[in-house]
């Protein structure tokens, strides 16, 4: 149900959310050092990736995927660091706090590989974020038992038939005396045919609509074997490693004990449960173009082309440079989607549908330019630049899923107007710790997602900041006039919200209304971006306090809007440029936490 | 469960509306959403049966907001999902907030 905080959050007036957690500085710079203890010691632990003997380095994650099996030694050092724990809270046991640490140390497995970060795990964390938000005591004191002795739950959402549109879906649970009869299949599931339990997303109720479905948290052991079975597995295009398969049940009856939440329910929380992965999972695969990009930066330094090395040619070193800025649009995005769970729970519901359309879009088409720096090489499936193609295909898997680029779409249309007419140019600004990459943050409130907002203060925030800009150089100055030109945008955003016809705020919309929320989820990045920027003065990171990457970043951003925004002064890309390079000798990540690696 | 919002907006003379008054606004807002006419839509058949989707079941609890100056919760076209049944709930949260207001 519905709380009342969320009901609140739809005030234009109310308070703004999220009041600052209660640990002292001292504490929160201990838990900060644990979490980057914990992401040194998976990363040491993964070795060198350009170790050929070494079975997590580039070539032996490659022999895995093209064996189609996830990396053995992969799940054992998992199963050793019992990663699982990082998706049960700490009130269960667990070491999951806040989304963003989530999102670090799964980082560092989608940096190797997307399948084993997919397959061993996230899958897991999909489903029982079901159970964190709705399920009963003993149901999350039972599911927190399971993963924390390394089961894995699959997460069954999916019928073929009906792909996102899952209140049309057919699967059964009837209800009869002290319990459910389950009838039917679901496919393409993840860790099928060896998870201890399964998420069922289940039709209880013959009804048309929203309230005729419930989730079903089942034990494989508690089931008929005679009545229930694992369906072949599928060959995928790319996360080859992964176990998909598919479950089919055949009049098999379950106790009542595995209804999650209440009956009819399942929509609801299904949506719900969407607010925190469609910001997590994304932020995570952030982690294969930061090696992607590394792979390439390395390609360009050591190739020699026309008489000097590929890095030095203009074209092929603008491409490196936009996308390591790609990347920070992205993380940014991101990561303010993953803190605003925390400290605008009741605006997530757009920004989590944001960021699981633009960032996983975003990645995959950076990964395209970036195959035409690798030219023919990235047609090459083994060797040294072999783990890109196979990066080139794993990554649109994020964009298939439960929630497809249209659905996330879909999720925003309905919202427009209603932000356009109350929250554009009027609401409060956001706290400026949502910007602010390891500041820290109170619990995850599973309990308080709304699911639709009347406000948006990452968009109040950049409207904040336009009379408030630096303008001593250059860069700055540059910064200005695109800030000027997003207000605009959102002025022409809350236009043509305001003008959208009811046909057009339906699921069956029209192509322009799709657009329009494009438009919108690009002007979200950007209002993060320039948010992380200004979150970062007087901060430890030059870079990230530097004005040369937010405006080069803005820039990107304003001609994917379609603006031909004037050009940007010559230092701007040089400096982008040049922390390319340091990172990749220094072998730091491309992301905002400029984390040391393995190479 | 509802909140007055903070602008006001047309339509709010909260003692005007009946279930009847009310029952014909939505089946002539329900009727833009379909494409049908007005008198397609019946009062008690459930509105996902016409195909109503709940990405346009949330784009009605916004043109309801806008209109009455009413803020429902999302999921009011699920729980009251029938004409009559919607209409009956607006006239009840209209006369409280009417209520709240005097």
């Amino acid at each position: 149900m519905l709380s009342d905080p969320a009901v609140q959050g739809l005030h234009g007036d109310a308070a703004p959310n999220g009041a600052a957690p209660a640990t002292d500085p001292a504490a929160h710079r201990a838990a900060e050092d644990a979490v980057r203890a914990r992401i040194a010691d998976l990363e040491s632990r993964f070795g060198d990736p350009q170790d050929p003997a070494n079975p997590l380095g580039a070539a032996g994650l490659l022999a895995a995927d093209e064996a189609g099996e996830l990396p053995a030694a992969g799940e054992r050092l998992l199963d050793d660091l019992v990663l699982n724990a990082e998706f049960v809270p700490t009130d269960l046991g667990g070491r999951l706090d806040r989304l963003d640490t989530l999102v670090r140390v799964m980082r560092q497995v989608f940096r190797r590989d997307v399948a084993l970060g997919l397959g061993y795990g996230i899958t897991s964390f999909m489903a029982a974020v079901n159970v964190w938000t709705a399920g009963s005591e003993e149901q999350r004191r039972r599911t927190a038992e399971l993963l924390l002795g390394g089961s894995k739950v699959s997460v069954a959402y999916h019928e073929l038939p009906h792909g996102n549109d899952f209140v049309r879906n057919e699967f059964r649970a009837d209800p009869v005396p002290g319990g459910f009869r389950l009838n039917g299949r679901k496919e393409v599931i993840n860790n099928a045919d060896r998870a201890d339990a399964y998420a069922l997303f289940s039709r209880t109720d013959d009804s048309p609509g929203s309230r005729s479905h419930s989730v079903l948290l089942v034990e494989r052991d508690q089931l008929d074997t005679e009545r229930f079975a694992v369906l072949p597995r599928y060959n995928a295009v790319g996360v080859r490693g992964c176990r998909l398969s598919g479950l089919d049940f055949t009049d098999c009856p379950v106790p009542d004990s595995t209804l999650v939440g209440a009956r009819g329910q399942g929509v609801e929380l299904a949506l719900r449960s969407f607010q925190i992965t469609r910001s997590a999972i994304p932020s995570m695969a952030v982690g294969a173009l930061d090696t992607s990009l590394r792979t390439v930066v390395r390609f360009a330094l050591g190739r020699e082309l026309y008489r000097r090395s590929v890095m030095e040619i203009p074209h092929a070193s603008a491409t490196l440079t936009g996308a390591f800025l790609d990347l920070l649009i992205c993380d940014s995005m991101a990561t303010v989607g993953t803190r605003a769970v925390h400290l605008l729970p009741d605006e997530t519901s757009v920004y989590a549908a944001a960021v699981k359309y633009l960032v996983p879009k975003m990645l995959t088409d950076t990964m395209y330019d970036l195959s035409i720096v690798l030219g023919a090489r990235f047609y090459v499936r083994e060797g040294e630049f072999g783990l890109f193609q196979k990066h080139v295909r794993d990554l649109p898997v994020l964009s298939l899923g439960h929630a497809g680029s249209a659905a996330c779409q879909a999720t925003i249309i309905p919202q427009l107007s209603r932000l356009a007419r109350r929250a554009w140019f009027s609401g409060d600004e956001a706290p400026q710790s949502l910007f602010r990459p390891r500041e820290a943050l109170p619990g995850i409130p599973f309990d308080r997602l709304a699911l639709a907002s009347g406000r948006d203060s990452l968009s109040a925030s950049l409207v904040a900041a336009a009379d408030d800009l630096p303008s001593g150089s250059p860069e700055e100055l540059a910064v200005q006039a695109l800030v000027m030109r997003l207000l605009d945008q959102l002025r022409q955003i809350q236009e043509d919200s305001l003008n959208l016809s009811p046909q057009d705020r339906t699921a069956l919309a029209s192509p322009a209304s799709f657009a329009l929320a494009d438009r919108y989820a690009v002007f979200l990045a950007a209002a993060s971006v320039l948010g992380v920027w200004r979150g970062a003065q007087g901060g430890d990171d030059p870079f990230l306090a530097d004005p040369a990457w937010v405006a080069a970043a803005l820039h990107r951003l304003a001609r994917r809007l379609g603006q031909r925004p004037a050009d940007l002064p010559p230092g701007c890309e040089a400096r982008v440029h040049e922390e390319v390079l340091r990172r990749f000798h220094e072998r730091r990540s491309y992301d905002l936490y400029d984390t040391p690696l393995a190479g | 469960m509802s909140v007055p919002a903070t602008d006001r907006t047309a339509n709010n003379e909260h003692t005007a509306h009946t279930v009847e008054s009310l029952s014909s606004w939505l089946a002539d807002r329900i009727a833009l959403y379909l494409k049908r006419t007005p008198s397609e839509i019946s009062p008690t058949v459930p509105l996902a049966e016409y195909g109503l989707d709940s990405v346009a079941a949330l784009s009605l609890c916004g043109d309801i907001e806008e209109d009455f100056d009413l803020v429902l919760e999302p999921t009011v076209a699920w729980d009251y999902p029938t004409v009559e049944a919607l209409a009956g709930h607006l006239v009840e949260e209209l006369g409280e907030m009417g209520g709240e207001n005097r």
